[in-house]
């Protein structure tokens, strides 16, 4: 680590975090941290215990046993300071229904305790930064689920928070508002803000993630750049052949993985795999991805809820 | 617990959720002034001529006279209790705004206090409704007594806030707050003196109805108005009552809805 201690500090620590609801043991022992200004993805199936982390980081749920800190401190010990320099973008829409797109962000502020004036400047230029200027006086439900989204990040940023927590950010959405919330997200990034997201989705996490945390049943199954878990956990190529395979292809010694109507082969060179076709066998060859990895590493049956 | 209950509660924050009410309100301003101005005329107008003509007089008033007051005490009793419980689940539960407003600086507990006095601001709006009403149509007695009572009927408006969150905060499911009305509202509508006599009920029944706060809270309020001699130690009893039963309502309310959200 280079450069003084304070810019050296992790926004968030976590270290052997552990919930239990009753019986059901959420998370199991959590470590990791997270550097300012870079973007981290929490992965993981529903269930693997992401948005329980969350909470417990926004004090919104008390950890069972082990040490979590947020700029330094134990959430709970900062109490009203934390929340000032966090925003939460939470998975379920809960804007406020009553009230209009501009009115939400007003309002949201002064639960900020910001004065009149600086949200009067404030409010235009998140309207115009998340492109909802011209829906300002529209009621929520008039809203298309983009346009929400876009409403509820630009409410976390209502009071210039320094760490940004998103839950699930563009789940349900179409491509073209998936687009417009990373351009926006990686704006963000480049201000310097730290982000904190969970997806299941493996082309935002490559997207938008420096760091990507791999979680299933409450543990860390591993964390890294994205290319660094593809180079951990996968052959640099995929080879997919379509069901039923070619008579006479030897698959044995490749690694490999079923996915129902197909087989996935990894290997080094896609060669390794086709030179073992047959002539004019049919297969698609692409680059290792994330999706590989998740899939390696947490298996691919769907859960129960999914 | 978590850092919520260290903090001591500031008003700007509360200050802030009793606003986001007032101004989703405003906008329905209109349909609100008249159905709180109407329902008692509604009321005043059967009663007045239906029992008012058979009744001539109660507790050493004309009908009229004893009427306004405990209506005064009723309107408030209603709004707030409504607001309370049923337009505070909505946004706690159906709405997700509670989970909006506690990621943020504000704390349980200035939540509460904002949903709790707004509750109450309804409250005293309505018992002002009645109030117009009984300035013009007659029913007030005494405007300097009224002065004095209106701090009263506040307070009593903060006491069915707060009770009405008790219910809320134990709330799973819309059912509870039919219990609600019909166990706790509508006994304080019927026992507590507002269209008779406490002292006409036997004695059980007067034995539940001190229970309940709406009858202290008239008991206080329905001399000021009409003009009647009042002992002050008795009055200082009733709002004693009001005042405890408040703290305790809302002190129970916070620790089951921490309980639920923290827990």
């Amino acid at each position: 680590m280079e450069g003084n201690l304070s810019s050296a500090a992790p926004v968030i620590a976590v270290d052997a975090l552990e919930k239990r609801y009753g019986a059901v043991h959420a998370v199991r022992g959590v470590t990791f941290s997270i550097w300012p200004g870079t973007c981290v993805g929490l992965l993981g199936p529903n269930g693997a215990g992401k948005t329980t982390i969350m909470r417990m980081i926004m004090a919104l749920a008390q950890p069972t046993a082990g040490r979590l800190s947020l700029f330094g401190e134990a959430p709970r010990a900062l109490g009203r300071a934390m929340r000032e320099r966090v925003g939460l973008v939470p998975q379920e829409d809960n804007l406020d229904p009553d009230l209009s797109v501009r009115q939400n962000l007003e309002v949201y502020g002064r639960y900020f305790g910001r004065p009149a004036a600086e949200l009067a400047e404030r409010v235009p230029r998140l309207l115009a930064f998340m492109q909802l200027t011209e829906r300002a006086d529209a009621k929520v439900m008039q809203l298309s689920g983009g346009m929400k989204r876009r409403l509820i990040i630009a409410r976390a940023l209502i009071a210039d928070p320094e760490l940004i927590v998103l839950d699930e950010p563009t789940t349900g959405l179409d491509p073209q508002a998936r687009v417009l919330i990373w351009r926006r997200l990686i704006d963000l990034k480049r201000e310097g803000k730290t982000l904190l997201l969970t997806t299941h989705y493996m082309d935002e996490a490559q997207r938008l993630c420096d760091r990507i945390i791999i979680i299933d049943h409450g543990k860390v199954l591993d964390e890294g750049s994205p290319q660094d878990l593809i180079d951990r956990h996968t052959r640099a190529y995929v080879v997919e052949i379509a069901k039923p395979l070619p008579a006479g292809f030897a698959e044995d010694g490749l690694e490999r993985n079923d996915i129902g109507d197909a087989m996935l082969y990894y290997a080094n060179e896609p060669t390794d795999v086709t030179r073992r076709l047959p002539p004019h066998a049919t297969y698609v060859t692409r680059l290792a991805n994330l999706e590989d990895v998740f899939l390696r590493l947490t298996g691919h049956s769907l859960r129960k809820g999914d | 617990m978590t850092a919520e209950s260290a903090a001591i509660p500031v008003n700007r924050y509360s200050r802030a959720v009793w606003r986001r009410n007032a101004l989703v309100w405003r906008q329905l301003m209109g349909p609100s002034i008249a159905t709180n101005v109407l329902d008692p005329l509604i009321f005043l107008f059967a009663f007045g001529y239906g029992l008012g003509a058979v009744l001539d007089r109660v507790g050493g008033l004309n009908y009229l006279s004893f009427v306004v007051p405990g209506m005064m005490c009723y309107a408030a009793m209603f709004a707030a209790s409504f607001e309370a419980s049923i337009s505070v689940y909505a946004r706690f539960h159906m709405q997700r705004t509670w989970d909006a407003i506690l990621a943020t600086p504000v704390t349980l507990t200035e939540l509460m206090l904002g949903e709790m006095s707004w509750a109450a601001t309804k409250g005293v709006f309505s018992s002002c409704c009645v109030i117009a009403v009984g300035l013009v149509w007659g029913g007030i007695g005494d405007l300097w007594g009224l002065a004095i009572a209106l701090p009263v009927v506040a307070l009593g408006a903060v006491c069915f806030a707060s009770t009405g969150l008790v219910v809320t905060a134990h709330a799973k499911s819309w059912d509870i707050f039919s219990y609600f009305f019909t166990f706790w509202v509508t006994p304080m509508f019927m026992f507590s003196g507002t269209f008779f006599e406490v002292a006409r009920f036997p004695w059980f029944v007067q034995a539940f109805a001190w229970v309940l706060p709406m009858t202290h809270l008239i008991a206080v309020v329905r001399p000021l108005v009409a003009g009647l001699p009042l002992d002050p130690l008795a009055a200082v009893g009733h709002v004693a009552y009001l005042a405890a039963l408040s703290l305790a309502a809302f002190w129970f309310a916070r620790a089951r809805f921490g309980a639920r959200l923290f827990g």
